[in-house]
């Protein structure tokens, strides 16, 4: 069989994470291939996770020492799969890695940074603020190393970057580079994607600077946020006092997403408490079709909603506007109180949906999908898929099924 | 181990221009008995490195104290061999030369204090000794449903040896009384077939896999590695883990007399009516006529204060199921479905979608309120708000399905009867559930070695609980593999450390045997603690928990932590440069400091940080040690506790607290103002507040003045 | 409140009558939240609620058949097109009409139209051999054999004096053009498309049935409409009666030959217009290009877009049968599409529909705004300029 007692995991989010951790602690050998420049994935951008309302870092920082202390979990970022051949037990993976121009002699002391002083939009902010082209990802990023966006690569500001940095980590003649590895089994856990709501037209985001997505308005309320973790409108920077929280926005949706995302109605509960933590005097509003809120996620659902100041609305939102006094209007019907909703808000949030990283991109393995993109069979032994690629999955549900991975994997590769 | 000393200082990152790096050196050599001492402009550069390689290699050094960087950082570049090297990293750059004024005597001073510390925690380290026992790697699956089932044939399949136990005759559990499940695959529509069977065959013909059928638990002794598990009939067995897969049962019934159970015989629960479905025909109890208008009556005690207050997940997906068979036995009956919510999380609400399409009629009320009574043309008549319509609805069915909920099957039943000094359960974590409290990893039970599984750990349906059981099956795996090499598992994964306890100064307290939140000490009849390692997982509570100070770790005790305090350097208090020592949690609030030097904010050069394994761990002897020693203010970093509570170790901050209210009245006693020593709850991302929190601090012990025991 | 008893022996008459989609909704309520009813007020805003009403036929009650609730919709296809669950809302709508007009509980408005489509084959009470009436001045071919395409001009546009305007426009283009086309004549019948809405299949079908017979016998093959209604019937409707035809509306004819080089303008600048999508155009058939290439072409042509435009478009309130009912001034959509077209700052509104023209004209001039804003159809200004 080979030099295959190695596992590869595709995807360094909360899944492939946890995957790689605990197929390491259970003796296994493993290989992490992260796409981004750093490892943690989405729930890196979180502010809070749901119930507990704690900070996604804390968990991160735990798996982030496993990975440290454990000689038998390597990784790589920047990193993507080019191409899989061979069958269980023995595949070969070519992976690419694109030059983050910054090398392991990186400290992480920001001198770099000082003198650039290009911006550009801040990915880990969804393009809301900007961060220097020489940038550490986030605070907490793991690798604790800076990249040189290659935009400034070239330039004199690049040279720069390179000269103001002592230790000789600024590398601007960087490659992309590949690596062959030769593994057991692969995990395949490439995580999801943000719907995209400007489909959904009708509810204004790309139209109205104060309709965000979600997964922006975490950013909004992280402390490393662009906002330093005030609630802001974007328009005008004002405290937004009055939030609405528009539910289903493209899920449950034939025109955009069929299924469920799962995790969208807890997110807002969740983020209704970001606003009422932070204003004493704010308001949510949440306009749903069903509240999902599953098992006993049922409990912070019950908490949230005995706030006076969260009002939950049977409403399936029709309509955003600018309203003529100024902020943003609702309108849709509410259902069980047999009228109509006309609220004016500072922001409107869209909960937007799950779409999975199988949906656009499809790797080359024997993978089965549904027709929403979600893998459904593996379709040989040693592939296992993981996480948010299978179903909407929340991180307590993702942890789970890529702890389960893990041994599928592990049973594969141990040739066990 | 004779400790040779080598202590190696950065000057790169903006230390040296911070902080006179000869100074630091000098503190090093002319406090401490040190072998060697070198500085470097980038001591993680090849070169930096090379330098303490080429002494360990000569055996010149064989303890590495590296002033640099955070201990988080560069953990590959300072990477020796923790079995023969003691490595310990002073952190003088984000705690000091990014947080404080450039070349200031305090700046210098803070330093200095660090490679005191630092140096001294070297002092007090042993090279780890790893608890060795021959550790048993075969693991016990209890329960003989879909998620046992797939933990005994995946933890097989993997090559341990497992045994089955399952308390009724047959295997299959709840699984095999149904007629079908709800669907799992494209196009989501399709019921799928009880296949639980071939399961079943697989798990039977195993050879790795013992089955013990109509048998239960009556004592599990010992700790992971060497459970000694006894059962109802048959030969005992040792085991090294256990996945606690005891399935659910349903919400009893009898509760549901505002929903007419028990009145009319033609009002069921779901169980009844999936078990008379599969049996072959849907019939009315009273008078066994086929029905041919069904109402189904969801969150049947569920989701209901005066019930069950959670949400069993599965229930909407049932009726669902259980519509089709109406549907299925004629298709000119009729179903109504009474919700609250209809919850069909991801890819079902497909299924959802079918349901309706086949003609179901869906009534959105809350349903604890629905009424049922005897009906005029149908056997019963439904009435309940319609808040689609707005207005009340009446409704006569043939017969009336409860939607009810599940509980776990150890609500009311150990089933593991753990030998176990705190009680012969897994603990639960709310309404009998022994989940995990943690989103991040969600197999943390408070049982080290024992991983639950399906629906004893959360309401779930079987797909999610087959899979729960394989995810359950690598923790007990990995469990014993850690544990054969003395290993700690999760969170301090791969700690080799563990608690030894110099019992001939006991007083039989019982403090530890009390405190420590995974059950790792058994007492004997007078009380003396009686530890079990294995079960261990190195938090140090009982360390912190101990008045006698009688348990240390080989890396971590009440004396190195003490000493690190006695080494600060403290003015008299004519210099008016108060010191504040900083006890914080290594988890959270270390790198919350790190994430404050980072964003290069700055607070009162007076605080010393200590990181603690857990605030747990916090030893009241050390508020003494300070005060004594003349520091003004102890400041203590945790966790958040209470419902939501953040410790890794459950309940370490709290604890820490706890015994703080109690060091309060003595400190009072003594005339030392309890306002000396303060706690604040402090999340990994509240790098923010830790400017305010200390310079708080420093202002409240400027109002109380200097420690009156300074230079005692 | 008195319970109400669901009776589901009525609901699954109203599915066999056309509600097939009838238990697919989930009552989002999206669709009552879109209705452009929610824009104006009065009696039908307030009564008319497209969910509930869809709630009402899966419960099969009574209590929502009057003209301002169930007879309110104008099929104007805008909930349809955002419904999550993909329901045909106005197959719903249609199917709960014809439960009432089986048993003659249609609004006495629309008692009088019926009698004249079976009297007269057409309902604006003219009598059949005036049919032709339009083509007095102007003479336009008679379909026959050689013809490519046959011209079938709305009952509208034959006896409306203002809307045979439209019919004249469309004939001289298609001749400008070079257009192979022809008319049958008086043995026309209106092609049923709102009396099918209005929910009398009865009458639709014979309607159908006997055009069908007619082209058929006359050998058309393919066919030009001047009403988008026509349009949308031919296409989707008639297959199922045997009629299969190649259907295109005019603005679909007139752009084609404008890229080919076949017809061209001259005159005066037409200045600034904008055009109101019709819904049978645009989102019942998704003609949204055609009459906007055409007007881009026109001499001097400043093309306005309205605030709602294109599948936002809202209706004109003329679809549904409800051109033949009364909605109070001030609480008409037409009368927001005239404030949009000022508002955008267009000089004339042109569309494509004869229901349009009718209500938007007749708003602009309840409005009082006839001075500053033309209302006509597109063919109308294309002629002004050949």
């Amino acid at each position: 069989m080979g030099d295959n007692r190695k596992i590869l995991v595709v995807g360094g989010g909360i899944s492939g994470l946890t995957a790689a951790v605990e197929a390491a602690e259970a003796g296994a050998e493993v290989v992490v291939v992260e796409r981004k420049p750093y490892l943690g994935g989405r729930v890196s951008q979180f502010n809070h996770y749901f119930p507990k309302l704690c900070p996604p870092a804390c968990g991160l920082e735990i798996n982030f020492r496993r990975i440290k202390n454990n000689p038998a979990i390597s990784y790589h970022t920047l990193a993507t799969v080019e191409s899989i051949s061979g069958g269980p037990g023995n595949y070969e993976v070519n992976v690419t890695i694109q030059p983050r121009f910054v090398n392991d002699n990186c400290t992480g002391c920001g001198e770099c940074a000082k003198v650039c002083s290009t911006e550009i939009p801040n990915p880990h902010d969804y393009g809301m603020g900007n961060v220097k082209a020489a940038y550490l990802p986030h605070p907490m990023a793991f690798p604790f190393k800076y990249v040189i966006d290659p935009s400034i690569v070239g330039t004199d500001e690049g040279k720069a970057c390179a000269d103001a940095c002592a230790y000789g980590a600024v590398d601007l003649a960087m490659q992309p580079a590949t690596l062959t590895f030769s593994v057991g089994a692969i995990v395949w856990a490439t995580g999801w994607a943000p719907y995209d709501a400007t489909k959904v037209d009708y509810l204004g985001l790309g139209k109205y600077p104060d309709v965000v997505t979600s997964v922006m308005f975490e950013r909004l309320a992280a402390a490393d946020g662009p906002t330093g973790g005030k609630i802001l409108r974007p328009s005008d920077g004002k405290e937004a006092k009055s939030v609405a929280f528009v539910q289903c926005a493209g899920s449950r949706d034939e025109n955009h997403l069929p299924y469920c995302s799962g995790v969208c109605c807890l997110a807002s509960l969740k983020q209704a408490t970001y606003v009422r933590e932070q204003y004493p005097d704010s308001k949510a509003y949440i306009y749903y079709i069903d509240v999902r809120a599953m098992g006993k996620y049922e409990d912070f659902y019950t908490k949230v909603d005995q706030d006076e100041n969260v009002t939950l609305i049977k409403s399936k939102i029709a309509r955003v506007s600018q309203a003529p006094s100024g902020g943003l209007l609702l309108e849709g019907e509410d259902i069980v109180n047999g009228g109509k909703v006309k609220q004016v808000v500072d922001l409107v949030v869209l909960a937007v949906g799950m779409v999975p990283g199988t949906a656009a991109v499809k790797p080359e393995l024997p993978m089965e999908y549904d027709d929403f993109g979600f893998v459904v069979s593996s379709g040989a032994s040693g592939i296992v898929p993981a996480g948010c690629v299978k179903a909407p999955m929340e991180v307590a549900a993702s942890v789970q099924d890529a702890t389960a991975a893990a041994l599928k994997a592990l049973q594969c590769a141990m040739g066990r | 181990m004779d400790q040779k000393i080598g202590v190696y200082i950065c000057s790169g990152c903006g230390i040296g221009d911070s902080i006179d790096v000869e100074s630091l050196s000098s503190v090093a050599k002319d406090e401490f008995k040190i072998a060697k001492l070198e500085t470097h402009a980038a001591l993680c550069s090849d070169d930096g490195v090379g330098l303490i390689r080429k002494d360990l290699a000569a055996g010149d050094v064989n303890c590495v104290a590296i002033a640099a960087c955070s201990g988080r950082v560069k953990t590959d570049v300072f990477n020796f061999d923790p079995m023969t090297v003691i490595t310990e990293r002073i952190n003088i750059r984000e705690h000091v030369a990014w947080c404080q004024p450039v070349g200031e005597e305090d700046t210098r001073m803070m330093a200095e204090d660090y490679i005191r510390m630092g140096i001294t925690r070297i002092e007090k380290t042993h090279l780890p000794n790893p608890y060795s026992e021959s550790i048993d790697k075969s693991i016990l699956v209890v329960g003989g449903g879909s998620s046992g089932l797939q933990a005994a044939l995946d933890a097989a399949d993997a090559g341990y040896s497992v045994t089955l136990v399952e308390k009724e005759d047959q295997l299959g559990g709840y699984m095999a009384k149904w007629k079908s499940t709800v669907p799992t695959s494209p196009p989501y529509q399709q019921l799928d077939e009880i296949t639980i069977q071939q399961t079943i065959d697989k798990v039977v013909n195993h050879e790795k896999i013992t089955v013990l059928t109509g048998t239960t638990i009556t004592k599990v002794a010992g700790a992971p590695g060497m459970f000694d598990v006894t059962f109802s009939k048959g030969d005992p067995k040792r085991v090294g883990s256990i996945v606690l897969a005891a399935g659910w049962k349903p919400y009893d019934p009898e509760k549901l007399q505002h929903l007419s159970y028990g009145t009319y015989p033609d009002v069921i629960t779901n169980v009844q009516f999936e078990e008379m479905a599969k049996a072959g025909k849907i019939t009315c109890p009273s008078d066994g006529s086929e029905p041919s208008v069904v109402a189904f009556i969801q969150c049947a005690g569920s989701r209901d204060a005066d019930h069950l207050p959670y949400c069993s997940a599965i229930c909407c997906r049932v009726s669902l199921k259980q519509a089709v068979y109406v549907k299925e036995q004629n298709e000119e009956n009729k179903v109504f479905i009474f919700y609250k919510d209809i919850r069909t999380p991801e890819q079902s609400e497909e299924f959802y979608k079918k349901v309706q399409k086949d003609g179901t009629v869906f009534v959105k009320t809350d349903t604890s309120k629905v009424t049922i009574g005897e009906g005029s043309e149908r056997k019963l008549c439904i009435e309940a708000m319609d808040q689609l319509l707005g207005e009340p609805v009446m409704v006569e069915a043939d017969l009336v399905v409860l939607a009810t909920g599940m509980q776990p099957a150890t609500l009311d039943d150990p089933i593991l009867n753990l030998e176990y000094r705190q009680g012969p359960a897994v603990p639960e974590l709310k309404y009998g559930f022994p989940d995990s409290h943690y989103v991040c990893f969600p197999y943390e039970t408070r049982r080290t070695g024992i991983y639950a599984a399906g629906c004893v750990r959360q309401p779930m349906g079987a797909s999610r609980a087959s899979q729960d059981g394989t995810g359950a099956a690598l923790k007990a795996i990995q469990c014993v593999e850690l544990t054969s090499q003395g290993k700690a598992v999760h969170p301090r994964s791969g700690d080799l450390s563990y608690p030894e306890l110099f019992l001939q100064r006991c007083t039989q307290c019982k403090r530890c045997t009390e405190e420590c939140p995974f059950g790792m000490y058994n007492e004997d009849v007078k009380g003396t603690p009686l530890p079990h390692p294995t079960r261990c997982r190195r938090c140090s509570i009982c360390m912190g928990s101990c008045p006698e100070r009688i348990i240390s770790f080989a890396n971590y005790s009440v004396d190195m932590i003490g000493s690190m305090i006695k080494s600060i350097n403290v003015p008299d208090e004519y210099d008016e440069k108060p010191r504040i020592v900083a006890l914080i949690c290594e988890n959270d609030a270390f790198p919350a400091v790190d994430m404050a030097g980072l964003h290069r904010l700055s607070y009162a050069p007076w605080v010393r940080f200590i990181p603690v394994r857990c605030l747990g761990s916090l030893n009241l002897i050390w508020i003494a040690d300070s005060l004594s020693k003349g520091i003004d203010g102890i400041l203590l970093l945790g966790c958040r506790y209470g419902d939501d509570y953040q410790c890794h170790f459950m309940q370490g901050s709290e604890l820490a607290n706890t015994r703080l209210s109690k060091v309060a009245e003595t400190l009072d006693r003594l005339m030392l103002e309890s306002d000396r020593v303060r706690l604040e709850q402090l999340a990994i991302t509240d790098f923010g507040r830790i400017p305010k929190i200390i310079d708080e601090f420093t202002e409240r012990l400027a109002e109380l003045g200097p420690n009156p025991y300074k230079g005692f | 409140m008195e319970p109400r008893i669901p009776f589901l022996e009525v609901s699954d008459a109203i599915i066999l009558s056309g509600a097939e989609n009838l238990y697919w909704c989930m009552q989002c309520g999206l669709c009552t939240g879109t209705c452009p009813y929610r824009l104006v007020t009065g009696e039908a805003s307030e009564e008319f609620n497209v969910r509930k009403v869809q709630r009402m036929g899966q419960l099969g009650l009574e209590g929502f058949e009057s003209e301002n609730c169930l007879f309110a919709c104008t099929t104007c296809r805008a909930c349809v097109d955002v419904c999550p669950r993909g329901v045909d809302i106005i197959g719903n709508i249609r199917g709960m009409r014809r439960m009432l007009a089986e048993v003659g509980s249609i609004p006495p408005s629309l008692k009088p139209i019926a009698g004249s489509l079976h009297a007269q084959g057409n309902p604006w009470s003219g009598p059949r051999d005036k049919r032709t009436e339009w083509i007095k001045d102007a003479p336009v071919p008679t379909f026959s054999a050689d013809t490519e395409y046959f011209l079938f001009v709305c009952c509208t546009s034959c006896f409306d004096v203002r809307s045979q305007r439209i019919a004249r426009s469309v004939a001289k283009a298609l001749q400008a053009a070079g257009v192979s086309f022809g008319i049958i004549g008086n043995e026309e019948s209106c092609c049923g498309e709102a009396i099918r809405k209005v929910g009398d299949e009865e009458l639709f079908s014979k309607l159908a049935q006997s055009n069908i017979e007619l082209f058929n016998g006359k050998g058309v093959k393919k066919i030009i409409v001047t009403s988008p209604h026509c349009l949308f019937t031919f296409k989707n409707e008639y297959p199922e009666f045997g009629g299969e035809y190649e259907v295109c509306h005019y603005t679909e004819i007139l752009s084609q030959a404008v890229k080919d080089g076949k017809i061209s303008f001259s005159g005066d600048a037409v200045g600034a217009l904008a055009m109101h999508d019709p819904c049978y155009l645009g989102r019942h058939s998704g003609l949204y290009d055609p009459p906007r290439e055409l007007m881009s072409a026109l001499p001097g042509a400043e093309v306005k877009e309205l605030s709602r435009n294109r599948n936002k478009s809202v209706c004109c309130q003329g679809g549904g049968g409800r051109v033949w009912m009364e909605t109070r001034a001030g609480e008409r959509f037409a009368e927001l599409r005239i404030n949009e077209a000022l508002d955008a700052g267009a000089k004339t509104l042109v569309t494509a529909c004869p229901y349009c023209i009718t209500m938007l004209e007749d708003s602009c001039n309840v409005l009082g705004k006839g001075d500053q804003l033309a209302v006509k159809d597109l063919s109308e200004v294309v002629a002004e300029h050949l």
